[in-house]
């Protein structure tokens, strides 16, 4: 049983420049959901909005905050949209 | 069906082609155009950013919820991102139906949902300083 998932992050938008950094590698414990994962990354990049102000995404697509992630994910946080005119 | 992110300019008329077919006697096209003002502010330029590799997918999502409602559709969407001056399109949705209901009723409802679900963010440049826009906020850039 692996003692670490290791995942990618990607930060877009105003969440980049909190964080100051557009990806990130980390690793978390075996069965952590997205709202850990947030949890971590939060208590690193002080500047990050609260985890009600952004939606969640695994690989790509939205997901709920309950999900665990698995070694490989790519994990992104999404601010509000402003796509369009 | 096409969907893309481009950094290049986007011609309505190259999305309209590709939704174009002997059957479709109603092409709706929404051009979305960087205006010169906003907030009450003037605005000098907007970079948009994307994360393409789920905005793509995501606007292909679009494009079949458009499918399941109306079956005869044929859908192409575009969103340009990085520095775009006034005046320059940022994003066009092109539907093609038989007829122009439908083809005004698909259109409206795939930009609506554009807006809404596909991560693309605007940076404004305003009189007034920079601000990503984020739903219907504006938060300044430190």
């Amino acid at each position: 049983m692996a003692i670490a998932v290791a995942i990618r992050i990607r930060f877009f938008a105003r969440l980049r420049e909190q964080a100051g950094v557009e990806t990130e590698s980390i690793e978390v414990a075996p069965g952590s959901t997205l709202a850990e994962v947030y949890a971590a990354l939060h208590g690193k990049h002080a500047a990050l909005p609260e985890q009600g102000a952004v939606r969640a995404a695994l690989n790509q697509e939205f997901a709920d905050w309950n999900t665990p992630v698995a070694s490989g994910d790519e994990v992104a946080f999404i601010p509000p949209v402003s796509g369009g005119c | 069906m096409r969907y893309d992110i481009t950094t290049g300019p986007i011609d309505p008329r190259e999305l309209e082609a590709a939704v174009t077919h002997s059957g479709a006697g109603a092409i709706c096209t929404f051009s979305g155009i960087v205006r010169d003002s906003s907030r009450g502010q003037s605005v000098t330029h907007l970079d948009y950013e994307a994360y393409a590799e789920m905005a793509v997918p995501q606007m292909r999502k679009i494009g079949q919820e458009i499918k399941d409602r109306w079956p005869e559709a044929r859908v192409a969407m575009a969103h340009r991102t990085g520095h775009l001056e006034i005046g320059e399109v940022s994003v066009v949705v092109s539907v093609s139906c038989p007829h122009r209901a439908e083809a005004f009723a698909a259109c409206r409802w795939g930009i609506d949902e554009l807006k809404q679900s596909v991560p693309i963010w605007k940076k404004e440049h305003a009189a007034d300083g920079t601000h990503w826009i984020e739903g219907d906020e504006a938060k300044p850039v430190a």
